[in-house]
């Protein structure tokens, strides 16, 4: 009973901080909105 | 005289974009001769410049262009020797560097030797090239690819998946195993966003040669999860004749006005298409007499018209998307 508790406390810190990293973890110099535009030769 | 080396997907549209707006005659070789008849009949008809030749007849060419698969370092020799310039659309690392060892032999017979004409690597040179004329100054390349051209690429994919990805990190080239280093990564609509790992590319070799300025350079090639468990097999599913609709996404870092600065442009286009493409335009500015080239060159390299390159490819049909912000 002891191990299953332990084992799902660790389950759910790993949750809480893998959630907490995923919402609120941003990536360095990643962009985040635009779009793409066709570029057109002009020779 | 331009002799093609190779009439599969990449040699026949290497013989397409020479044969648009070229008199001179070109010459298709191919170990499947009736692959070779088959191309030199279809465009022979409009122009009656594209021939079938024997391996022996293309050493009366002025121009080689190994549009086959790799290796191409033995075949590039024997043409230098007989002062024959080469391009070649090599996507294998080692037979890459064995390519540009052939520097001095080049050199010495005054002819051109311009390694990885393909799509990454060779355009994605010319793509990264041509960004970095609206930084200050220049200090990342990353390099992205989805997609395979004709079954010798899709093997070199496969293969590329078990092997040992090179990069440069700051100041050193570091290894580590094909398959790793998962990054989403965005290429222009219809290919959309893929996972793109490491991989066994040429591409960070290349580039790192055409901006001896930059600190870190990486490739990544797309993979499905099957893709990565099979990569240590021998491919077991035969590769299709062409693959689908690829792309091909570059990244550039650096510095701009004094601030941190990140310009993206992506290409959609069969990946063999862009190869074909790109190879045949080297081989016209080449054939033009545009450079004088001596020796191993890439694409990027500054001694290169790359605008002049790229604006061709472009014309040719390929399609090339910018990265804007909202």
């Amino acid at each position: 009973m002891k191990v299953i508790r332990r084992v799902l406390l660790a389950l759910s810190v790993a949750s809480a901080v893998a959630g907490v990293l995923r919402f609120k973890g941003k990536g360095v110099g990643a962009i985040k909105q635009g779009g793409w535009r066709k570029i057109i030769d002009q020779k | 005289m331009i002799g093609i080396f190779g009439a599969g997907i990449v040699g026949t549209k290497v013989a397409e974009t020479l044969a648009v707006d070229l008199q001179n005659q070109i010459l298709v070789h191919d170990s499947n001769k009736i692959v070779a008849n088959r191309l030199a009949s279809r465009l022979g008809k409009k122009r009656q410049v594209v021939s079938v030749a024997s391996r022996f007849d293309l050493n009366s060419a002025t121009i080689a262009v190994l549009a086959g698969p790799p290796p191409h370092s033995s075949l590039a020799r024997e043409f230098i020797e007989k002062n024959i310039s080469v391009v070649s659309v090599s996507d294998d690392v080692s037979d890459c560097t064995n390519l540009l060892a052939l520097d001095t032999l080049a050199k010495n017979h005054g002819v051109a030797l311009v390694v990885g004409a393909a799509s990454s690597p060779g355009m994605s040179g010319l793509l990264a090239r041509s960004m970095s004329k609206s930084f200050d100054a220049v200090d990342e390349v990353h390099v992205a690819l989805h997609g395979t051209g004709g079954p010798a690429c899709a093997r070199q994919h496969h293969r590329a998946l078990s092997g040992q990805s090179v990069g440069w990190h700051d100041g050193e080239w570091i290894r580590r195993p094909g398959g790793s280093g998962r990054e989403l990564c965005w290429f222009p609509e219809p290919v959309g966003a893929y996972d793109c790992y490491r991989g066994e590319l040429p591409d960070p070799l290349l580039i790192k040669k055409a901006f001896p300025e930059l600190e870190r350079v990486t490739a990544r090639v797309s993979a499905t999860r099957r893709d990565r468990v099979f990569a240590r097999l021998p491919q077991l599913i035969p590769p299709q004749a062409e693959g689908g609709m690829g792309g091909l996404r570059v990244e550039v870092r650096g510095f701009r006005d004094g601030q941190r600065w990140v310009e993206v442009i992506g290409v959609v286009e069969r990946v063999g298409q862009v190869a074909g493409a790109v190879s045949g335009c080297v081989a016209k500015i080449l054939h033009h007499g545009d450079v004088k080239l001596a020796g191993a060159t890439v694409l990027g390299d500054s001694a290169l018209p790359n605008e002049k390159i790229l604006h061709d490819v472009i014309d040719s049909g390929v399609q090339v998307h910018a990265f804007v912000r909202a």
